[in-house]
């Protein structure tokens, strides 16, 4: 460290700085029109208030208090492009120093608006694959479109050396293959285990909203329907003393209408279904209506995630989903790759991505059941509400008394749920009783860890493992909760010792 | 890379947490800069609540002076005595290839990012930290989680020097 710091000094008096375009600042009166806006309410209740007089200075102190800050944006805004790397220093009141070496610039894009365009400017973006949000791009807003051309063939060109020894040593298969594909046999079994009552709730609030503009007079969710029903066939008499009928009549449909939305759902999503794969990705294509056409890259691929159901894990029925880095901004954060299949299906589509599921009878280790916790507290809460409820004379309260019970009984099963494992080269992380998923994690993966304790954790002797990986999952973080603290650091080391070593 | 000579040592016991661990603290002048950005956002509101006393509570009829005298005396800890506490709580490590910056007490995280998996560093510096001759030094990575990684309470020397140790990592290893 002491050597270091007597880098910066050198380092600092050797960048050749530059400033953005002047023509940035032009720029910024165009945009200071559409931000006057803004401003509209407060001269609107300046006028009303009387005083005339004081709009046009307002108006004029505005603009120039924005040119000021404008210009002093643009008076503390600098860059200097280095032999492989580009500084940036901005920031007013708060300063910031931002260092982007070329080896992390994933893409330049360069962006020209209609004024800039005019002015023979462009704004050039910098995009490193640092997780999503604004706080994370750094852009020069703008510079010289000579300039961000000559920039971005600096940075190609720097990055055109590694990336040509990584093609060229990976040999790519020779053709594409199907490595997994769907029926409409396969479809409609997917389909029955995909029996969905979400969508029940649209028909049956449809069916509501629609009452009276129905040209029959039917609901099929409502029993005394099905007596009226009955009783234009003179079945009344009988149905009275045999009531079960209409009730079941309702489940029937109920059980229909579930079965028949899960199938169409399914059908319409993944119909003919085909997954290739191609020298250097795998290629999604599926839909029935909208049929969409996906390339996940292999060796973008950060994660795997198994997903299945409390009782299609029973028939043998998984879902693979893959964690990649995101791409082309799509709307889907990871990839169903997989929607239905065995594992013999699902294995040979690992194999591709070089991630292997770990041995079905190996060692897993189980996370305290203290993480039963915060599910204890909230059907506590809910019994209490439910019993006071109940107590100032409201039997609705019931219902929180019972599902408080659920919570909690939920909350205790899938704790035993909650299993990790480390293969060497990749953590496998289960949880989940209702919807049981397995995390695949390759150590190589891992950009960060957390080590979090708390104050439940801390006493009991435990930790939670949180890891950063790049390309969301929609199935949000994957952590290890509460493990004990020795074997949590132990794990940290390992893994991010794999890491380094890459 | 083994100590940082920035880094003072407080004999007093807080900061048996960061030694425990293996971690440096942050400087100590960023107690300062917690007690201004906690006043900065404490005062106008402890200033709220003495107005609201003295304009609306009589005309509710409320209990007359309660309110302002709570707000102060919350306002008064929280910027007295909280930030010193505070300060302890943060801690850092950088070496061995990979920074650590651990955070909280209650809650506390303890995160490691690896220099490889750094994308890019900002370092950065409040007008409060500008008092005090502080930097927070910021590291991007490409995870979801964990985006950036913050670490304030540095001395502006420091943190420039880390950044060169980081950046120097990412140009020779090429993950």
């Amino acid at each position: 460290m002491s050597d270091a710091a007597a880098l910066p000094a050198t380092d600092a008096a050797e960048p050749h700085w530059q400033r953005l375009h002047p023509a940035t600042l032009a720029l910024s009166i165009v945009q200071l029109g559409p931000r006057t806006l803004n401003f509209v309410p407060a001269l609107a209740a300046i006028g009303i208030a009387g005083k005339w007089a004081y709009v046009a200075p307002a108006l004029l102190l505005f603009l120039l208090v924005s040119l000021v800050f404008a210009w002093l944006h643009w008076l503390r805004f600098r860059f200097a492009v280095g032999v492989d790397e580009i500084v940036i220093e901005s920031g007013v009141l708060s300063r910031q120093h931002r260092t982007i070496p070329f080896d992390r610039i994933q893409d330049v894009g360069i962006e020209q608006g209609l004024v800039a365009r005019a002015l023979g400017i462009a704004k050039v973006g910098l995009e490193t694959g640092a997780g999503s949000g604004k706080e994370n791009d750094a852009t020069l807003d703008a510079i010289g479109l000579d300039a961000a051309e000559a920039l971005r063939a600096t940075i190609r060109a720097h990055r055109s050396i590694p990336v040509a020894v990584a093609a060229s040593d990976a040999p790519a298969p020779a053709e594409d293959r199907l490595l997994f594909a769907m029926g409409p046999r396969r479809l409609l079994i997917a389909g029955l285990f995909n029996f969905s009552l979400a969508a029940l709730a649209i028909v049956g609030a449809a069916m509501q909203f629609f009452d009276g503009l129905l040209p029959f007079d039917f609901n099929v969710f409502n029993p005394v329907d099905w007596i009226d029903l009955a009783e234009r066939y003179g079945l009344d008499s009988w149905l009275l003393a045999h009531r079960w009928v209409a009730g079941l009549g309702a489940a029937i449909s109920l059980l229909f209408i579930g079965f028949a939305s899960g199938i169409a759902t399914m059908a319409f999503a993944n119909w003919n279904f085909r997954l290739m794969r191609e020298p250097r990705a795998l290629r999604r294509t599926r839909g029935l209506t909208t049929r969409t056409d996906v390339a996940v890259p292999v060796k973008r691929v950060q994660a795997a995630i198994l997903v299945t159901g409390c009782l299609r894990q029973r028939f043998g029925w998984h879902e693979l989903r893959l964690q990649s880095l995101a791409t082309d901004g799509e709307k889907e954060k990871d990839h169903q790759i997989v929607p239905f299949g065995t594992l013999d299906d699902i294995d040979p589509v690992l194999a591709e991505v070089a991630i292997e599921r770990p041995a079905p009878g190996g060692p897993w280790s189980h996370s305290h059941r203290i993480i039963a916790l915060g599910g204890l507290v909230g059907a506590a809460c809910a019994a209490i509400g439910g019993s006071l409820a109940v107590f100032f004379g409201q039997p609705i309260g019931w219902i929180a008394v019972v599902a408080a019970g659920l919570i909690a009984a939920f909350a205790l099963i899938g704790t035993r749920f909650h299993q990790w494992t480390d293969t060497g080269d990749m953590v496998a992380i289960r949880s989940g009783f209702w919807k049981p998923r397995t995390t695949l994690l390759p150590h190589a993966s891992v950009q960060s860890i957390d080590l979090k304790t708390d104050f439940i954790l801390r006493p009991l002797g435990l930790a939670t493992l949180v890891f950063g990986v790049p390309g969301g999952s929609a199935l949000g973080a994957h952590e290890i909760p509460a493990i004990p603290l020795g074997t949590a650091k132990d794990l940290r080391a390992r893994i991010l010792g794999a890491g380094a070593r890459t | 890379m083994t100590d940082t000579p920035a880094a003072p040592t407080d004999p007093f016991a807080p900061d048996a947490l960061n030694a425990r661990e293996g971690l440096d603290p942050v400087d100590p002048a960023f107690v300062h800069v917690l007690r201004v950005t906690t006043a900065l956002t404490l005062l106008p509101l402890a200033v709220a609540a003495t107005l609201v006393d003295i304009l609306v509570m009589p005309r509710i009829g409320g209990p007359f002076g309660l309110l302002s005298v709570a707000a102060w005396l919350i306002a008064i800890t929280m910027i007295v005595s909280f930030p010193a506490r505070r300060v302890t709580r943060w801690g850092f490590k950088i070496g061995e290839g990979q920074l650590r910056v651990a955070r909280g007490w209650l809650f506390r995280t303890d995160t490691i990012v690896p220099f490889v998996r750094v994308q890019h560093i900002d370092v950065g510096q409040g007008p409060v930290e500008r008092l005090f001759g502080l930097s927070h030094l910021v590291v991007h990575t490409s995870g979801t989680h964990n985006s950036m990684v913050t670490l304030p309470g540095l001395h502006a020397d420091l943190a420039a020097a880390m950044r060169e140790t980081i950046r120097r990592h990412i140009q020779t290893d090429f993950a």
